[in-house]
């Protein structure tokens, strides 16, 4: 059974180039972004996530929302191991698979099949497991011999196409997803949609960033409302909605 | 709008009560030092991804050239030869005994200064891998000291003209194999030197800057260039007591047909052994901070 509990869980970044002092008091109060403090060293922290309490059990699929620098993308590298909590607590239990930027790792210069051996190598999978890959993902992502040419001479399109294919032949048991939805042509979307949604019912907890209410509304069972860096809400997906909504108008 | 308020107000004594249900879930004490530990253990076992990563900069470097990473042989061996016929002359040398010895040193000062010069960094040019993805931070050490060492292994050639050249001179012979038990202390010095620098360097971004100003003045204070015996005794000291000096021997030594002395082993592990308690003392305590620097 996967569950990830957060106790009091704080993400404080420390800003070195900019000094405090220099700074006008107005600063420190801001609409968006976490808030803005000094440490004892008079450097300027910004305080990402503040007082995290937080249990998602087995079965959950949790979308995140809020403003841009609510804290959704902290939260999201928090809980993929990225950063480790400032203050509290943290405990996970599963694999968590983040598909944190659907680029990432991806070398222009190399063909197609390099990219796929030189993600599956990331993901720590053998030689073996990734030749095993390698079919699903052409045919999925259906570039045919394209595969065999540099990246760099792909379209756009279809370095995405590639990039999602890769990404999502996984077997995620804690899935963790940030905005990585509309890729390629209509026909591809259809396909990406189906996948994703076979992806996300094979992991037995989702957590997913996104913009667009719609597909959240979709996906996910329960929401969490971040704002300011502090979780406001987390429950229903309709209630949380509501909240977040009602704040804005 | 009231209302709204409230639910928000409401919603908090869930999470409050939610936090009194946390409270009995028992969270793992996970020392820093095990994590420490584990971040060295994983950084070995996860072998596949950073000798791919640093095959894959080779690679990337010289795609596309005829020459591929030979063109790392051929500038060493063009960097080498030139500085062997000038500075024979200039120091009115023998050749024959200091055109090997050059370019042995050559060899080494080039895999120990290019890696530190580009371990003080590791943190900071690979920023983007490590917020992407959750791996190791000994992980990029390795790559860059692996690289390093493939590279070594291409400029290596640049000895084969020299060993036919002066074969009067210089011998390939048993102590060659000398050369691996240097390289793994090579190898240990600079990963874990290296991981020192890097964590500095991530931290302080003058570091870096110092850190390569003060490799080229080491080029000048270190017997690469100048043999030892060209040094008056009393001045002695300034190899005997320079670790760098040895980390040189322990590869030109085995490559001009000799064995290293036990002084050069011993100052060499023992700089090692010295930046091995410092680099655990330092990363135990900052290994957690080093994505919060970048």
């Amino acid at each position: 059974m996967s569950r990830i509990d957060l106790q009091a869980v704080h993400v404080e970044f420390p800003i070195y180039n900019v000094n405090a002092r220099s700074l006008k008091k107005s600063f420190i109060h801001l609409a968006t972004g976490g808030s803005v403090m000094t440490d004892a060293n008079d450097h300027l922290v910004v305080s990402a996530l503040k007082d995290i309490n937080l249990t998602i059990e087995h079965g959950d699929r949790v979308g995140l929302i809020g403003h841009n620098g609510a804290g959704k993308s902290t939260f999201l590298r928090l809980v993929s191991g990225i950063y480790e909590p400032s203050r509290g607590d943290i405990k996970i239990e599963g694999h968590i698979s983040p598909i944190l930027d659907l680029m990432h790792g991806m070398e222009t210069e190399f063909t197609g099949y390099e990219n796929i051996i030189l993600r599956g190598t990331f993901l720590g999978n053998s030689r073996k497991q990734i030749n095993e890959q390698i079919e699903n993902i052409a045919e999925f992502s259906g570039l045919g011999d394209y595969l065999s040419m540099p990246v760099r001479t792909y379209s756009s399109g279809m370095m995405v196409r590639l990039a999602f294919a890769i990404s999502v032949s996984i077997n995620p048991e804690i899935l963790v997803i940030d905005e990585v939805f509309g890729a390629g042509d209509a026909n591809f979307m259809e396909r990406a949609r189906e996948k994703m949604m076979s992806l996300l019912t094979r992991a037995s907890i989702v957590i997913m960033a996104n913009h667009s209410d719609a597909i959240i509304r979709e996906f996910c069972n329960k929401v969490a409302l971040f704002e300011g860096g502090q979780l406001k809400y987390y429950g229903t997906v309709e209630e949380g909605f509501n909240i977040y909504h009602g704040k804005i108008g | 709008m009231a209302q709204q308020q409230e639910a928000v107000i409401s919603d908090q004594n869930v999470t409050v009560k939610q936090t009194k249900n946390t409270a009995s879930i028992v969270f793992p004490k996970v020392s820093q030092s095990q994590r420490a530990w584990k971040d060295v253990l994983d950084g070995l076992t996860k072998w596949p991804i950073w000798a791919l990563l640093a095959y894959q900069d080779i690679k990337l470097r010289y795609r596309r050239s005829i020459l591929g990473p030979f063109w790392l042989t051929l500038s060493m061996a063009i960097t080498v030869y030139t500085m062997g016929y000038l500075y024979s002359a200039i120091f009115k040398m023998e050749m024959a005994s200091y055109f090997p010895f050059l370019v042995g040193g050559m060899l080494s000062w080039t895999l120990i200064s290019t890696c530190y010069n580009e371990l003080v960094d590791s943190f900071t040019s690979s920023e983007g891998m490590i917020k992407q993805m959750k791996l190791p931070y000994t992980l990029y050490v390795h790559r860059i000291v692996f690289r390093n060492m493939l590279i070594f292994f291409h400029n290596l050639f640049v000895m084969v003209p020299v060993y036919v050249m002066f074969h009067d001179t210089v011998h390939i012979n048993f102590y060659l194999l000398a050369l691996i038990p240097g390289l793994l202390i090579i190898y240990a010095n600079t990963a874990i030197l290296g991981l020192i620098l890097a964590m500095l360097g991530g931290r302080f971004r003058d570091i870096s800057q110092i850190v390569k100003s003060l490799i080229q003045v080491v080029f000048f204070i270190t017997p690469v260039m100048w043999k030892p015996s060209a040094l008056p005794p009393e001045k002695a000291f300034i190899v005997n007591y320079n670790p760098f000096a040895s980390l040189i021997e322990l590869i030109r030594a085995p490559l001009t047909g000799s064995l290293p002395e036990p002084g050069t082993y011993a100052m060499a592990l023992g700089t090692t052994l010295v930046g091995m308690f410092i680099c655990w003392q330092l990363f135990k305590k900052y290994r957690a901070r080093i994505v919060y620097w970048l």
